[in-house]
């Protein structure tokens, strides 16, 4: 027995893969994930945000939008229905996430970047003619698969292939959606895929790699919501608490838990923008999402009365902000996740419309099965795929597991959540990794020749 | 042996080595000579070759040491004579096959490649070792290609996954056909086109198809032309329907099955083809819509719902278990009791409980169970579990279900199954032969046949039980019988029912004799004459009597009354003194008081005799003629014997009778 090393080509038929080095863009709210074909993690994340100056400049990248810059708006390219309402920035910013890390950049035009300076001649310029259409396309040798949400327009996924196919001169192009990658990511063909992100938490049946259309869900209770919460919830504590992010702070000391903080602050010349200030604070509220918030695991609700009271007992949690001040957590903690599943005990928040109880996860699950043939249903409960970055919140597939089970309380109901964090937040991206590597894969692509022949429609016709 | 030491010596080997070895040793020192010195002992250990030396293994003995392998002998030296139990030591490194360095590395080349499968000629290219046939060749045309694009590179065509490139099968149909075939009321042709499309492009996915079924007219194929368009929008069912999926189905299989009818007749048709076909035809999309809603309904029950029938299954469980352990037990007791083989219907374990009835009756002796471990394991049920309460029971009628709980209650196993198990129909002859019989009832525990008989000698009181003894003792029955089968029994009672109804007309009569001699002697007294009073009395006596015991048996009211009568005075003559009270009863009649001094022993007589007759006479003799008989017997023969007390005077009249 040979032992598999990086020479040895892998056996023939060991598995169906057939890699051509195709590039797997999974774009989300929060960041954008790109990466090669093939491989077990996208080597390309970077934020969805983008900063623009006032001169109409963009910055991309998690260096440029969170440096302190006057006058640099942070923006999203997404729209508030989960389907992308920028396009232009949006083609920019994934080409940006492509070129920095995967292809690297094209070499510019021969004629201006300096090299052939000494030597320039008619010769050299009829090539130069010839290449220059090919050289500026950035991913003319890379299939690209690109993900989208379940419920994307038709006019949106169009908008995808005129991009990879003009913009980019990709010669073979594939869209796929979120929820079937994320079930083949964890293995299955098909099963409901509850995904929880940033702005969008989306339920999805997935019968035989094809998504039930009729039974997806979305609701806008997700991660952003929690945050949103959390706001809410600092605001209504007496005394308020402050969130101050880091950008602002100079030196801090320490003070005992609630006391107001002790801190010298940074100043600057030309103050950053609101939008700037926000986008940090909610990367603090990411930080207090992943240490502090917790999911109340059931039995029962959290506000039924006794469940309060059990988790007054539970011991807090401690959390520090950027300026000093820190406080231990208890029952409060829980509150401002209860909101995914049950409405009524959302916090009322001036910045958001109040959840409407269909808009909660259990009951998005309840109206996903509703919509599919009674004879999938049992198959699908058996198949709960669990992803997002939202559902990292501690204890959240326990709770979602005692909802589902209230609900569906005869089936056999299986919650696959990926321990592993990586797999959980790029679920889509993973399992758009390996159906982009498959052999078999090669015959659904769309070349650039069917997209010359059949237009943006093709898009409708063969990715299903 | 001087040049076996010499050998030892010159290996350095301890010369203690024994005597007899020296001369192996020295046929196999030159052989070794090379591999000892230095690491060749370590040399054998490492390589696990199975060859040891012959003075090295006397060494080891000698050390009781046999050292695990792997472990420096320094270390194991400080072992001492007790190793460790278990020896940590590395995994001793598997040879791994070198690296074949032949030439210089393999190279890779991103080859391109087109599909056969797909049409366009999509040309990708993946990673694939660089051919070696030519070198020369490859080298000029690596060159090229690294230098940029070339003309004539090999293009591979890669068919390894042409073969998931599955087409499903379609039924295809023509115009005329359609036209004369498939026409449906309910689905325009353009649908079905459709239908058909949507089917192929979802590959019989119903469930997809039906999600992706979106059947608009107007929106529907933009590339058809406009005088089609125009023509469906004519339609009368342009708009377009909510189908659902068993619509969808229906028509399909519809189709299918009318254009395989028409490619192959039904009657050439192969098995295969035929069943196919008639699934085809076979689908009903009402059912199938039923059965999607019980589906439903089952999917969507609710939690209490669903812990029942958890709680009934395991139920049904245990039932089936103690169905196995009952059948056991009785295929135990009849192989114990060498039965005949029993009916086949009731053999199997289940089956036997077919009825309701006796499924109830399995019911509540499983709750019965069920109810006593619990009172064991004091109720340390689970919580999500319910208590079955007797409610649960599906109510059976009446009495059948009482009487099966009563029998439940004895807690019994094997009484349920002899309720079950069907008695073996015997012929009335082998009924007699093995003495088989039935009873209503049963009394509990053990009684001998002799007790019965005894019992049956008995009457309510000693004076009348005394009687019957005489009776029977004149009749030749002995005081015990021999063989008191229960055929005997049976005869013993009627014999001593008729005893004893044959001792109560004897009473009445005597009563109804004394008064009539207590009239007559009034009269006479009244009339002044002595003489011929008796002979009057014999004369009327006999009319008077046969009416009255005739009576008796019929209308039982007043001989019943004065046998109670008679019974208690005869008590207080015979037994004690304790009759007194009874005695005060009915002081008025002078008649019972009378009665009480008559001599019983020519009645015994008397009446014996008359059983005698009746039981050579038969059985179904009525109880009137037998009264009628003994009044006219005595009526005849010794009426003017019989008196009250005054005139008791019949004993020896009675022993007279008995003699004879």
């Amino acid at each position: 027995m040979n032992i598999p090393n990086p020479s040895t080509a892998p056996a023939a038929g060991e598995y169906a893969g057939d890699e051509v080095s195709a590039i797997v863009l999974d774009p989300g709210y929060s960041t954008i994930r790109a990466g090669f074909a093939g491989e077990d993690v996208p080597k390309s994340v970077c934020p969805s945000f983008y900063g623009q100056s006032d001169s109409g400049e963009y910055h991309f990248g998690e260096n440029a939008i969170h440096a302190p810059v006057g006058g640099l708006d942070i923006k999203n390219y997404w729209g508030a229905d989960g389907i992308v309402e920028d396009w232009d920035t949006a083609a920019k910013l994934w080409e940006y996430a492509i070129t920095t890390r995967l292809t690297g950049a094209r070499p510019g035009d021969p004629s201006r970047n300096g090299l052939n300076d000494g030597n320039a001649n008619g010769e050299n310029m009829d090539v130069e003619m010839e290449g220059l259409e090919n050289n500026e396309k950035p991913l003319d040798d890379s299939p690209l698969l690109v993900t989208e949400p379940g419920w994307n327009s038709a006019k949106a996924r169009e908008k995808y292939i005129e991009i990879a196919m003009e913009d980019w001169g990709t010669p073979a192009f594939f869209l796929q959606k979120t929820g079937v990658l994320a079930a083949f990511a964890s293995g299955k063909a098909s099963g409901i895929i509850i995904d929880v992100g940033a702005s969008h938490t989306s339920v999805t049946p997935v019968l035989d790699g094809m998504v039930l259309r009729k039974g997806v869900q979305n609701s806008p209770l997700a991660g952003n919501f929690v945050s949103d919460q959390i706001r809410t919830s600092f605001k209504q504590s007496t005394p308020e608490i402050p969130l101050t992010p880091h950008y602002l702070i100079k030196a801090k000391f320490p003070v005992d838990a609630g006391a107001p903080s002790q801190a010298t602050y940074r100043e600057f010349k030309t103050p950053p923008t609101d939008s700037f200030r926000l986008n940090e604070e909610e990367r603090i509220l990411t930080e207090f999402k992943e240490s502090v918030v917790e999911v109340w695991p059931g039995p029962g609700r959290f506000n039924n009365g006794t469940n309060e009271e059990l988790a007054k007992n539970t011991p807090g949690r401690p959390y520090e902000m950027p300026d000093g001040w820190n406080q231990v957590f208890g029952p409060e903690r829980f509150r401002v996740a209860e909101g995914l599943f049950d409405a009524s005990a959302a916090l009322p928040s001036d910045t958001a419309p109040a959840p409407k109880p269909e808009q909660t996860i259990p009951r998005l699950v309840q109206a996903a099965i509703q919509q599919v043939d009674a004879d999938q249903r049992p198959m699908l409960l058996s198949n709960i795929v669990v992803t997002g970055g939202s559902t990292l919140l501690y204890k959240f597939s326990e709770r979602l597991n005692y909802e589902i089970n209230a609900i569906y309380p005869s089936t056999r109901n299986k919650l696959i959540a990926p321990g592993s964090v990586v797999e959980r937040k790029y679920a889509a991206w993973i399992g758009g990794s390996i159906l982009a590597s498959l052999g078999s894969f090669h015959q659904l692509w769309i070349s650039k020749k069917e997209y010359e022949e059949h237009g943006a429609g093709i898009v409708e016709k063969r990715c299903r | 042996m001087a040049s076996g030491r010499d050998v030892r010596d010159m290996l350095g080997l301890p010369a203690a080595a024994g005597g007899g070895d020296a001369p192996k040793a020295v046929g196999a020192a030159p052989n070794q000579k090379r591999p000892k010195p230095a690491a060749g002992s370590r040399k054998i250990r490492t390589s696990g070759t199975s060859y040891v030396f012959p003075w090295e293994l006397v060494k080891r003995s000698r050390l009781t040491l046999i050292r695990p392998e792997g472990v420096a002998r320094e270390v194991a030296a400080l072992y001492g004579e007790r190793p460790p139990p278990v020896a940590v030591y590395e995994e001793k490194k598997a040879y791994r096959a070198k690296r074949q360095s032949t030439g210089p590395a393999k190279k890779w080349i991103q080859q391109p490649f087109t599909n056969p499968v797909r049409a366009d000629g999509l040309v990708l290219k993946h990673w694939r070792r660089k051919p070696t046939m030519a070198p020369p060749v490859q080298e000029t045309e690596d060159a090229s290609m690294q230098e940029g694009d070339t003309t004539d590179t090999y293009i591979e065509s890669c068919a390894d996954f042409a073969k998931y490139d599955i087409k499903v099968y379609m039924p295809t149909f023509t115009d005329e056909e359609y036209a004369a075939y498939l026409r449906s009321d309910d689905w325009s042709r353009e649908e079905t086109d459709y239908l058909l499309e949507v089917v192929r492009d979802y590959s019989y996915r119903w469930a997809v198809i039906w999600d992706r079924y979106d059947y608009a007219p107007r929106q529907h194929a933009p590339e058809t032309a406009n005088s089609e368009d125009q023509a469906l929008a004519s339609m009368p069912f342009a708009p377009s329907k909510n189908r659902s999926v068993e619509d969808l189905k229906a028509r399909f299989y519809d189709i299918s099955a009318k254009l395989m009818k028409q490619r192959i007749p039904e009657v050439q048709m192969d098995a295969d083809q035929y069943s196919t076909y008639e699934m085809l035809t076979k689908f009903d999309p009402v059912m199938e819509r039923n059965r999607k809603m019980l589906a439903t309904a089952l999917i969507n029950r609710t939690m209490d719902e669903v812990k029942e029938e958890e709680f009934l299954l395991t139920e049904l469980q245990r039932i089936n278990m103690a169905a196995n352990r009952l059948d056991a037990e009785r295929e135990e007791l009849r192989s114990r009791l060498d039965a005949p083989p029993q009916n086949q219907s009731v053999s199997a374990g289940l089956q036997a409980f077919t009825s309701s009835q006796a499924l109830q009756a399995l019911f509540q002796q499983l709750f019965q169970q069920d109810r006593s471990k619990k009172r064991a394991s004091g109720g340390n049920t689970g919580p999500g579990r319910l208590s079955l309460s007797a409610n649960d029971m599906v109510h059976t009628p009446g009495s059948a279900q009482q009487q099966l709980s009563a029998a439940n209650r004895r807690q019994s196993m094997a009484q349920q199954p002899t309720a079950q198990t069907p008695v073996k129909q015997l012929s009335p002859h082998q009924e007699h032969r093995f003495n088989v019989s039935t009873h209503d009832r049963l009394t509990s525990g053990v009684t001998f046949g002799s007790d019965k008989l005894l019992k049956m000698r008995q009457a309510k009181s000693n004076v009348q039980t005394q009687k019957i003894g005489n009776m029977l003792a004149t009749l030749g029955v002995s005081e015990v019988i021999s063989i008191p089968t229960s055929k005997v029994g049976e005869v013993f009672e009627t014999l001593v029912t008729k005893i004893s109804r044959l001792l109560d007309v004897r009473k009445v009569r005597e009563k109804e004799e004394g008064e009539c001699k207590v009239l007559l002697a009034m009269k006479e007294r009244r009339s002044g004459g002595g003489g011929g009073g008796g002979n009057a009395g014999d004369e009327t006596r006999p009319k008077q009597e046969i009416p009255d015991s005739q009576e008796t048996p019929d209308a039982d009211a007043p001989g019943e009354e004065e046998e109670e009568d008679e019974d208690d005075v005869n008590k207080n003559y015979g037994d004690d003194a304790e009759g007194e009270v009874d005695e005060n009863d009915n002081p008025d009649e002078p008649g019972d008081d009378a009665e009480g001094e008559e001599d019983e022993g020519g009645f015994n007589g008397e009446e014996m005799d008359d059983d005698g007759d009746v039981d050579a006479e038969g059985e179904d003799e009525s109880s009137k003629q037998q009264s009628r008989a003994t009044s006219q017997g005595v009526g005849t023969g010794q009426g003017h014997k019989r008196s009250a007390s005054v005139f008791s005077q019949g004993s020896a009249q009675s022993s007279k009778r008995v003699r004879k």
